[in-house]
């Protein structure tokens, strides 16, 4: 399957991780932190849950909260951390808009410019930064899949002891944590876990409070839905069994693409270098194309895929992140390849767009 | 002497797709002044120019020097 929208569309839940949630609907939910038997077996499930969900990130369960409102985490992890507002806020230009947005409640930021690869530029960050900076970084791109240096960045943090927090929604498992981060925050549509479920991370040690009203010590306001949460845990069991076999198979069908319409079609751009981008992302952008156009005409041949060109996102503003890193920004169109992509699909696409890209020049 | 193309008001991809053409009638060497108050043409502009082998300045708001030399 082939997906558009904000996260690339939401993927099919796990068949495994979709009987569990209805199973925990169907059963009906004793509050967790009630000592009702009912309520022991709720927290029991959600014990495992988290512990799951810890392992499987390579985390510890005392490191990890589980939010219900995803889009909050980041906001929340970068307000949270010591001295933001008045310490220097350092964020990559390709971050997503909500952590962009936190600059608004900052006194000195900075963006860091990237490079054609979407690489930001880390000379500049080294330059940037001071020992009281709070750096928001991605792993990787949702829009272009390009995949940040994370080592190299945590270095240059640590070096400073400055708060690193890490975007890991558009990547979910697919990179590698540094040794030294801050904060973390994760979307469980990642790994085809359910909408409406984050994993927010604290590393052992690491220095935050909760900028949220609260009177009690919490580090989540713990408003998520439990069958959302159990649903969760299981899709990332099921998603990491798989997911070497999965990024090798993506992978090399994203090659495939990257490799076939740079043969076959004249003055496009194409984001980042199959080096550092996600195995499952790749963005193209054709000169003199109407994307409004492009995705009209692979609509009717049955592909649904997103774009960052300001035609399609009603918007006038294009994509913030093709901008940044100096690609075209009309005539983008951008794939997202689920695990259940058939080769033939790919097959399909590849014999199609040589022919819509002409027509559509020639209009 | 520049050529003028007047794009004010027209929406991304138009400016660029319009530019092209006339860059394609053009001589190496000739200018082009393109009028575009799209948001996105500045960007796509250093693009085009990237992917073109031609030069642009901008050379204020909504005003941008183009020379085809390539």
């Amino acid at each position: 399957m082939i997906t558009a929208g904000k996260y690339e569309g939401q993927h099919p839940l796990h068949p495994k991780a979709r009987q569990i949630l209805l199973d925990a609907f169907d059963q009906g939910w004793a509050d967790p932190t009630q000592i009702s038997s009912q309520g022991r077996q709720a927290q029991a499930l959600l014990t495992q849950a988290r512990e799951s969900i810890a392992k499987s990130l390579g985390l510890k369960v005392a490191e990890i909260e589980l939010w219900g409102e995803p889009e909050l985490i980041s906001p929340i992890a970068i307000w949270g951390a010591p001295g933001f507002g008045t310490a220097p806020f350092i964020y990559g230009a390709t971050e997503r808009s909500e952590i962009i947005g936190m600059r608004a409640k900052s006194k000195q930021s900075f963006e860091i410019s990237v490079d054609l690869d979407g690489a930001i530029d880390l000379e500049l960050l080294t330059q940037t930064l001071q020992p009281n900076s709070i750096v928001a970084i991605q792993s990787a791109n949702i829009e272009t899949g390009a995949m940040q240096d994370l080592k190299a960045i945590a270095k240059a943090v640590v070096a400073q002891n400055a708060h690193l927090h890490i975007d890991a929604t558009a990547s979910g498992v697919r990179f590698v944590k540094p040794s030294y981060w801050s904060t973390l925050h994760f979307d469980a549509r990642s790994w085809n876990g359910p909408a409406g479920v984050g994993v927010f991370a604290l590393k052992n040690g690491a220095r935050w409070s909760n900028p949220l009203p609260h009177t009690k010590p919490t580090r989540s306001p713990n408003s998520f839905s439990i069958p959302l949460a159990l649903a969760a845990a299981s899709a990332l069991e099921n998603w990491i069994i798989d997911e070497a076999g999965n990024s090798a198979r993506l992978k090399s069908l994203i090659e495939r693409i990257r490799n076939h319409v740079k043969q076959t079609i004249a003055d496009v751009d194409i984001a980042g270098n199959a080096q550092s981008t996600l195995p499952n992302i790749i963005s193209l952008s054709f000169l003199n194309v109407s994307s409004e156009q492009l995705v009209a005409a692979l609509e009717v041949e049955g592909f649904s895929v997103a774009s960052g060109s300001a035609c399609v996102a009603s918007s006038l503003e294009p994509s913030h992140v093709l901008k940044a890193m100096g690609l075209l920004t009309h005539g983008n169109m951008r794939i997202n390849l689920n695990h259940d992509v058939q080769d033939g699909e790919i097959t399909k696409l590849l014999a199609l767009l040589p022919g819509i890209i002409s027509k559509l020049r020639e209009n | 002497m520049a050529t003028e193309l007047d794009c004010r008001g027209k929406r991304c991809p138009l400016p660029i797709i319009e530019l092209s053409k006339k860059i394609k009638e053009s001589e190496l060497g000739q200018q082009v002044l393109l009028l575009s108050d799209d948001p996105a043409t500045a960007a796509d502009l250093s693009a085009w120019a990237r992917m073109t082998g031609n030069e642009f300045k901008e050379i204020s708001a909504d005003n941008f020097l183009i020379t085809k030399s390539s």
